[in-house]
Order: structure tokens, then sequence, then C-alpha cells
């Protein structure tokens, strides 16, 4: 028997001495539901903003993916949950304290408001496959009236659940390289510019492709710009912090985190985003896919590494 | 902006021009890694890890393979991978540059696209055999041996270019 073990409080399986109790569903779910909000913001803004028309692949096509992926998101974020049959009792309560309930609490509402989004454009989407209940008809012309109150309110929902993808990691006080105030901007930056690069893929028109690639490359450099203060925020910190720092600076995750997400998922894309803006011909697609990458290496790093950095020595 | 940009997709520098950039680039090279650089290490490296995965035990009896295999690091943890996809991207940024970006293949119009990917495969095929024998290729033996004045670059050079233009008269009509 190991006394030393439980005088000092050490012995915690998965927990400590590092957290192991995250695994990839948590990554999918935090890319998936960062890519969801950005997508639900634009399409927000580009109806707040009454442009519709311009930028139709923003509202119409491009919002097909939110309600996917935050069902993807939800399903790899129940399969993960060990007491599946006890999730209701998130919403047995609001803590405003609490990100794991802003997070419950907005994805209760962000969710069917994302499929009635993709509803209230059903006959437009989809034109061949009509429906013959004057019941839903009546429903669609119901939500196309209200889309402007829709768009109003996924525009702060959308914001708080690419937040809260942020500040959830953040809220463990435990961790080092999670408890910064930077993360939640961080990912909710990093969720608008996948969501932007989604609808430069699926853009058909020159001029809208544009517009989400300057967007983009808006976000890019304020990711990056993020990315640099989150560091300099460690290393002006404790030993413990430098040495959580010391996981993506110089250690094992850093060639994912130089490799795939600064440079392959942000400096790359940007300066094809550059180009491509200034008249060069470059494939946009190389540069959306690269961002998504880049976003999806991004949530695995902080996930992983996160999870091995801890206070107590 | 690109108009007489946007239809040169067979102007190239001028390639003496690109070969005095390459030996800069050796130099550089030199100074940063302390060693030359190489391109059929990458593919070198691809290879032993696919075999590995799909089969470790034949990699690891194998004398090949196993030279390349250790139990803590994978054979992909190598400068040479990085630099070949930081080849991908600079190569993709500069024909993005040149307006050169788009799917084709480049034949003589006397054969056919498929007679000139069937050659280009087995050309492949032979010269990533030879490099392995010679232990290096173009770029890995020739290139950073001849900088360093190695004899075996020079050889490896001679070897190269001297089959070449041999090789060459046999399958001529591939091209002219």
């Amino acid at each position: 028997m190991q006394e030393e073990l439980f005088t000092s409080g050490r012995n915690i399986p998965n927990i400590d001495p590092s957290l192991e109790i995250w695994h990839w569903p948590i990554s999918v779910y935090l890319f998936l539901g960062g890519l969801a909000a950005g997508l639900l913001f634009f399409a927000g803004l580009i109806t707040v903003l009454g442009k519709e028309k311009e930028y139709p692949t923003s509202v119409k096509v491009a919002s097909i993916i939110s309600p996917i992926a935050l069902t993807l998101g939800l399903l790899a974020l129940f399969y993960d949950l060990t007491h599946k049959l006890y999730f209701w009792r998130l919403y047995t309560t609001i803590r405003i304290e609490s990100p794991m309930s802003w997070g419950a609490w907005v994805l209760l509402i962000i969710t069917p408001l994302s499929f009635l989004w993709v509803m209230s454009y059903y006959s437009e989407l989809f034109p061949k496959w009509k429906i013959d209940y004057k019941f839903l008809d009546t429903f669609e012309t119901f939500l196309q009236k209200h889309r402007k109150n829709m768009a109003y309110a996924l525009l702060p929902l959308s914001i708080v659940l690419g937040v809260y993808t942020g500040i959830l990691l953040s809220a463990f006080n435990a961790r080092p390289l999670w408890n910064n105030a930077i993360l939640g901007p961080l990912f909710l930056v990093s969720g608008l510019s996948t969501g932007a690069a989604t609808i430069i893929l699926l853009a058909k028109s020159a001029k809208e492709r544009h517009l989400f690639s300057k967007i983009d490359l808006g976000l890019v450099i304020l990711e990056l710009g993020l990315i640099v203060h989150m560091l300099m925020g460690m290393y002006a910190g404790t030993e413990v912090q430098l040495e959580a720092m010391q996981l993506l600076i110089g250690g094992e995750f850093t060639l994912m985190f130089f490799g795939f997400v600064i440079i392959l998922g942000l400096i790359v894309p940007a300066i094809m985003e550059f180009l491509e803006l200034g008249g060069f011909k470059i494939p946009v697609a190389v540069p959306a896919l690269l961002i998504l990458l880049g976003g999806l290496v991004l949530r695995f790093v902080m996930v992983e590494a996160g999870q091995i950095t801890r206070y107590l020595y | 902006m690109n108009l007489e940009k946007s239809n040169n997709s067979h102007t190239y520098w001028n390639p003496y021009f690109g070969g005095f950039l390459l030996g800069i680039v050796m130099i550089f090279t030199f100074y940063l890694t302390g060693r030359g650089l190489g391109a059929s290490g990458a593919m070198k490296s691809s290879v032993v890890t696919i075999v590995d995965t799909v089969a470790p035990t034949h990699a690891e009896n194998n004398a090949y393979y196993s030279k390349f295999i250790s139990e803590d690091k994978s054979p992909m943890n190598t400068w040479l991978v990085l630099e070949v996809i930081g080849v991908l991207i600079g190569a993709f940024i500069s024909g993005g540059l040149s307006g050169r970006i788009g799917w084709r293949i480049q034949h003589s119009p006397k054969i056919s696209s498929k007679r000139r990917l069937v050659f280009a495969l087995i050309g492949g095929i032979l010269f990533g055999l030879g490099a392995q024998i010679a232990r290096g290729c173009t770029s890995g033996a020739a290139l950073s041996g001849m900088s360093v004045l190695s004899s075996g670059g020079f050889l490896t050079m001679l070897g190269i270019f001297g089959t070449g233009y041999v090789a060459a008269y046999f399958f001529r009509k591939n091209w002219i």
C-alpha cells in the first residue's frame, strides 16, 4: 500500500497527475461547434444588413452545414459522456458563473434555431422536393416572415456559442495551459474563420468569395495576434505556465502547433488568400481547406496538451 | 491587374538564374541545418511509415526498412519530410504568382496523356530505386555532395545525367 499517495492527495486516477478524461469527441465537438457558430453568425449578419441577395451562399447553402455540424457535434459530446442518461440534469439549473451551463442553454436554443433557419429557406434550397402539406407551407411562410428576428437572435447566440467553446476549457483552473483569458476569444475567432472558409468553399460568385476572403484574412491576422498574446501571457507567468507553454513551443505538440496550426493552418492560407485577392489565379479551395484543417488541429492540440499540464508538483 | 500573367503557363525563369538561386538555397541549408538538402528522403520515410503501419513484422525483419524504424520515433519525424512540405507550399505559391495553377498533363503532341503518365511512372520507379542504391538522389547526393566537393557527388551527377543522355536517344520519340 502506498500511503504517501493518499496523504498527499495524489491518488486520483484519470485526474492527477494528468487529466485523461477528454478524448477526440471533445476536440471534434469544439471544432464543429465553432464552425456552426461562425456560419450562423455570418448568416445572421448578412441578413441583418439586408444583403441576402448579394451574398446568397452565406445565408442559404452554407447554413445547411450548421445544423449538421451541431447535431454531429452534440452526438460526439453525448458519446463522450460517462453517464449518458443524466445529461438532462444540465437543464435543471442555470448557473451564470459556469461556462458549461451557458453552453448547455445556448445549444438548447441555437440548435433548433439553426434547423428553423434552413427550413425557412427550404423551398429555395430544394426546389425539386415539394412538400404537399399545407401546414408545412404555412409554417415556412411564417418562418420567412420572421427571418430577420431569427437573425437578430442568432448574432448574440452564435458569439456566445463560439466563446463558450473556448472558456469551457479556460474554466479549468487546475490546467495552466487552458486557464487563460485568451482562449475564449481565440476559439471564437478561429470558429468564425472556419465558418468564413466554409462559405468561401461553397460560394459561387467571385464577389461573395472575395468578401469572405477579406473577412477571413482579417480573422486569421487576429487569430495569430491572439496566439502570440496567449504565449506571451504564459511566458510572463509562473513556472507552471512556462512548463505548459513548453509543450507548444518546444515539446510534444510543437510540430502539430507550429507546423499544422500556425504555418499550414494560418500563415500559408493567409498568403494564398492575399494573393487571390490581389488578382492572382489560386484555387481558393486550397486555403479554405487548410483553414478548416488548422482549426481542427488547434482544437486537438489544445484539448490534448491542456490535459497534460498541471499545477501540483 | 494580371491580364498578361493569366496566360503565361509556359514562361519560366531563366534556368541559369534558377540554378544560381538554388546554389544560394544550398548555402542557407548548410547554414541552418548543418547539412545538405534532399528530396527522395521524404518519399523513403513515407514508404517506411506505410510499410511499418501495414506490416510491422515485415518492416522489422527487412534489412532496409528496419534501419529507419525506432521504437519511440516515427520515421516521418525527420526534417526531410518537413522540407518537402515546405517545397509543396512554396511551389504552390510560386505557381499562383505566375498564374500556372491548374490541372493539366504536359506532353508532346505526338503521344497521349496516358502514355506520358505511364512513362513518367516507370521513370519515377527507376529513379527511386537508383536513388536508394546510390544513397541519394539528384539533390541529396549530387547537389549536396558536389557543394562539399565530395567525389561521390560528382560521380552521381555524371552517372545521372550521363545515363540520361544515353537513354534519351532511345526514348526521344516520346518528346520530339
